[in-house]
């Protein structure tokens, strides 16, 4: 039987943006986890090895990239999560508020971090 | 409206206490959403412990070198404990399935495998257990109990 649940209407941007970034983190994701837990132990992970990573063009662009989409996917997902257990009003702006500065912080220190880490630290 | 959405009266599925009647596709919303906060909430945690090296970015090079830095020593003093390992493995376990089960729900979207998408949830979960399981071994190496 077909069925389909969605938090998202189909068709809004948040639901077009939704799905633009999980292509992208699926990819990212994927990559992510392969590098620093098979290619890399985790264990291994050292301030010089990482370092070393994020001195590569690619590799930066690609973590800010992921930074970024990570955060909005996840902060849309949860925003539309509390959207389908009935949040309305004021309540809804304020969550809404909320949501966008914490996003906005998280991606700030991230980015100061990756600086850090290619030793440009702000 | 779309094909996808005629004809079912399904209730909320956001009334919990129905589980029981709870279809294939109604398990597949709520393990996405289970393994999204997870992954959300590891996101901004996985932040704050990297940010170690803003701090470690400013010691001297013979810090760096040994490894003696915070960045360092934060990662490597919680890849040294057991539990830590069995986190990440619950971690690969949710991010695996998230992955999975968003080509799966990207796919419906699309309009592609509307007819099977309870058989695909199911062997999103088979495929998840069977990577998670093969991870094992690497991702215990080198901890001791």
């Amino acid at each position: 039987m077909a069925e389909r649940y969605s938090s998202f209407a189909p068709g809004g941007t948040g639901w077009l943006l939704q799905r633009l970034t999980a292509g992208f983190l699926i990819v990212v994701l994927a990559f992510h986890f392969f590098l620093l837990h098979f290619v890399n132990h985790a264990a291994d992970v050292t301030f010089l090895g990482s370092a070393d990573r994020m001195a590569q063009t690619g590799y930066f662009v690609t973590m800010i990239l992921f930074l970024v989409t990570a955060t909005f996917h996840g902060v849309n997902g949860v925003y539309n999560a509390l959207l389908n257990q009935g949040l309305t009003g004021r309540s809804r702006q304020a969550v809404k508020g909320v949501l966008a500065i914490a996003s906005l912080l998280l991606i700030v220190q991230g980015v100061r971090l990756a600086l850090a880490l290619q030793g440009g630290a702000l | 409206m779309s094909r996808a959405n005629e004809g079912y009266d399904r209730g909320l599925i956001e009334d919990f206490g129905r589980w029981r009647e709870f279809s294939a596709g109604m398990w597949a919303w709520i393990f996405h959403k289970f393994t999204g906060w997870v992954l959300v909430g590891y996101l901004f945690t996985h932040i704050a412990v990297l940010s170690t090296a803003i701090t470690a970015g400013s010691a001297d090079p013979a810090t760096l070198q040994a490894g003696n830095d915070v960045y360092t020593q934060t990662i490597q003093t919680l890849e040294g404990q057991a539990v830590v390992r069995v986190l990440e493995v619950g971690l690969l376990a949710v991010a695996v399935f998230h992955i999975l089960n968003g080509i799966r729900l990207l796919l419906t979207d699309l309009g592609l495998g509307l007819e099977s998408q309870d058989r695909s949830f199911y062997a999103s979960l088979v495929l998840t257990g069977a990577i998670v399981v093969a991870s094992v071994p690497t991702f215990i190496e080198g901890v001791s109990v």
